[in-house]
Formats: C-alpha cells, structure tokens, sequence
C-alpha cells in the first residue's frame, strides 16, 4: 500500500508543479509556430535535460534501470502524428489536460474522457488489431533490448547522455547569449510560489526533479518507468469496465494524484474555476481526446512517456515519437490557427 | 490613471480553452485602427500571463493587467493598427 501511496504523492507534486508552471507540452509545441512564443518550450527542455542528468547519475549508482520504451518505427510514426494532432485540437497534451481537469476546465474532461475511451478500444478493442500490425511488422530491436542513442553504437548510458546534455546546453546557450535577463520580482517567495505563475527555468526545473523523483519511486514500487499519463488513465478504465485482474497500479495512483496537486494548487492561488467553453469546443476537445488516445497506446506512449521520460532515457522510439508528436501537432495548429488567419 | 481608460471595443473570451483567448485576441487586434482600445476579459490563466508577453510583437501596446476576482482577469491593450 505504501509504495502505491508513493504514486499518489507524487502525482500531487507533479500536478501542483503542472499547474503554476503552466507547464503544457502542447503549447511548448504550438505556440512555436502559432504565436512566436518559446517560453513553454525552454521549460520543457530544462525539465528534459534535468531528468537527463539525474537519470544517468541514478542509473550510475544503480537506484533504477533504464527501461526506454520499444522503438517500431510504423507505430511511433503514425501513433506520435495522430497524438498530435489530437492534442491541438484538445488543446491540451495529456498531462495539460489531466491538470487542467484540476483548475476546472470542462473541455480537458471531455478531452480526457475521449483519450480513456479511446486508449482502452487501442489497448484491447476493435483498434487493437491496427496498433499491433503497426507495432509488430516494424519494431526493430539492440540484441535483447530496446534501442537508445547510446546502446546502437555500444557506448555506456552515462557518458551519452552527458555528452548530449552538454552539447545541447552549449548550442542553447549561443542561441540564447543576446537574450536581455529575466526582470526580478518583487513578491515574496512564498507569492512566487503560490499565487503567481512560475517562470519557466523554474518550472523546467521542478518537473525534471519530480520525474527523477517519480523514477526512484516507482522502481522501489516495481514499476520502473519515470512519469507516464495514458496508461494511469488506462488502468483506471478498465476497473471501471470491471476487467477481471485489473489492479490500480503505481501511475493510476500517480494521475489521479495530478488531478489533486492541480486541484490544490489552483484553489491555493484563486485559480479554479468551473469553465465551459461550449457544446462545439467540447465536442472537439472530446475528438481530440480520442485522437490522443490511440496515438498513445499505438506509439507505445505520449507526450509525457515520450519527452518528458523517454528523451532522457536516450530511447530511439521516444526520440521518433517526440518528432511525429511535434510535426502532428504543427499540422493540426497550422490546419485551424494559421491558415484561417493568412485567408 | 488606468480606470480613466475608455475600451473602444471589449472581449470577452471567459471559458475559452487554449489558445482560443489569444488567438482572438490577436485576431480582434488586427482589425482595430492606431489607438483604439481593447478590453479583453479572460479567466484562463496561461493566457493572462501568455497575451501581454506576446501583444508587444506586433507592435500592440498593453495598458494593463487587472485581477477582477479569481482567476477572471481584464486586460487593456492599445491597438498599433495594422488595418
């Protein structure tokens, strides 16, 4: 009970960081490209490469494994698409929409409802026969394991993933080297932290914690895979299906604890709020849900499992999932935000 | 200073999920002359931290940020006028 309690406090952590960091991948993603806005996108890759460094360093002292997700090209490809176009249209990634469950917004119901129905239909109903087609004809596979950017070429974990985050940081900080500084608040810290919104380094750094934090807890649970949202909600639908041998695992714990930390932390700021954006908008965010949810189970993750928790662990099949999750996601945002606007 | 403010024209984008209330408000933005006066009334908060960072790149021009009650919020832009 206690490791599965573990689930749960992590998930209130993970939903109350969520909730002030706005932390939002599909934002990270669209607002590229929709608004010229890149501040989500530094948060998520500060978090990428904070759970980088403290994987590797864990993995080193061997407190977890790295387990990266399998890499089937077809699956990744065409599921990583389809979950971002969903996510557009949901207007929100799974882990947006399970926090924003917890500040009130009812179009991230019914986009979470759409991606529970739709997961369960991918993982054991009539699109079960699609996913494992495309899973199965194209997975490709190191010896026993499934493939990272350090086992293809035979080289350790630890030194891969450094060399990555150093290179990474090094091309960010040339980028980055004429930006002007952040301005500094005046609030106090304890305003900073529950009243206003969290900047982004903030933000980045805190879920890349937590995820490492999510890794060691889940590892001592059995479970050993760092944050992961489709299959908590997965889970969570079938014992409300009444599957036989269904048990509510360390990530359904994990979700429903996001919804909570999100919960909190939005009635701590004055942030809740019951928000009905229309039967229209709920009926796209409720597709956009089922649309998520088979991309997710087909590419064998989303965008928490593939960025969030697979980049770091170096996994061939998260890195193209990322790629088709990003390229979706400009499709669809390019289809209703950016052509509309140039007519 | 800032109550003294008239709006030429108010938006209301309250229950909007993202990024609906930017996106109008860009769009209405962009059909306003040099000057005129949007009130853009939102209670999403991603947004309320999202519209003012991102207005002054087409040369818009934010007055304010007000807190009504909550999360609902009334921001004052000033059009650059792109029409």
């Amino acid at each position: 009970m206690s490791v599965l309690l573990s689930g749960l406090i992590v998930g209130i952590l993970f939903g109350f960081a969520l909730q002030r960091g706005r932390f939002c991948m599909n934002s990270a993603i669209r607002d590229t490209i929709l608004l010229n806005d890149t501040t989500l996108l530094k948060a998520v890759i500060t978090a990428v490469l904070v759970g980088m460094v403290g994987f590797a360093t864990m993995a080193a002292f061997g407190l977890i494994k790295i387990s990266p997700t399998p890499f089937f090209w077809g699956a990744n490809l065409v599921g990583g698409f389809i979950f971002g176009i969903g996510m557009v249209l949901a207007g929100g990634c799974a882990s947006g929409i399970t926090y924003r469950v917890g500040e009130g917004m009812v179009g991230a119901l019914a986009a979470l409802i759409g991606l529970a129905i739709s997961a369960t239909l991918t993982a054991m109903g009539f699109l079960k026969p699609i996913k494992d087609y495309l899973q199965s004809s194209t997975k490709v596979m190191v010896g026993e394991s499934n493939p990272t950017l350090a086992n293809i070429f035979g080289l350790p974990y630890f030194s891969v993933a450094l060399a990555v985050v150093i290179i990474v940081l090094f091309i960010w900080f040339i980028i980055a080297y004429n930006n002007p500084p952040a301005p500094k608040s005046k609030d106090s810290l304890a305003v900073r932290i529950f009243r206003k919104g969290w900047g982004w380094l903030a933000a980045g750094i805190v879920v890349g914690l937590i995820n490492m934090l999510a890794f060691y807890a889940s590892t001592q649970a059995g479970r050993s895979y760092p944050l992961a949202i489709t299959s908590g909600w997965l889970t969570i639908t079938k014992m409300g299906m009444g599957v036989p041998e269904t048990k509510m695992g360390w990530d359904a714990w994990m979700v429903i604890g996001i919804v909570l930390g999100a919960l909190i932390a939005a009635l701590i700021a004055g942030e809740f709020k019951f928000r009905f954006p229309g039967w229209g908008m709920l009926a796209q965010t409720f597709v956009g849900g089922l649309l998520m949810g088979f991309g997710a189970v087909t590419s064998a993750g989303c965008n928490v499992t593939h960025i969030l928790s697979g980049l770091p662990q170096l996994g061939i099949g998260s890195l193209v999932g990322t790629i088709s999750i990003v390229l979706g996601a400009w499709f669809m945002a390019y289809i209703i935000f950016v052509r509309p606007q140039k007519a | 200073m800032e109550a003294k403010v008239t709006p030429t024209k108010s938006l209301n984008v309250c229950g909007k999920i993202c990024p609906y209330p930017d996106m109008d408000t860009m769009t209405t933005l962009k059909k306003m002359q040099k000057g005129e006066i949007l009130e853009v009334l939102l209670d999403y908060p991603l947004s309320v931290e999202r519209i003012p960072r991102n207005l002054t790149k087409q040369g818009h021009k934010l007055i304010s940020v007000e807190q009504l009650d909550g999360p609902n919020h009334r921001i004052l832009i000033e059009a650059y006028g792109l029409k």
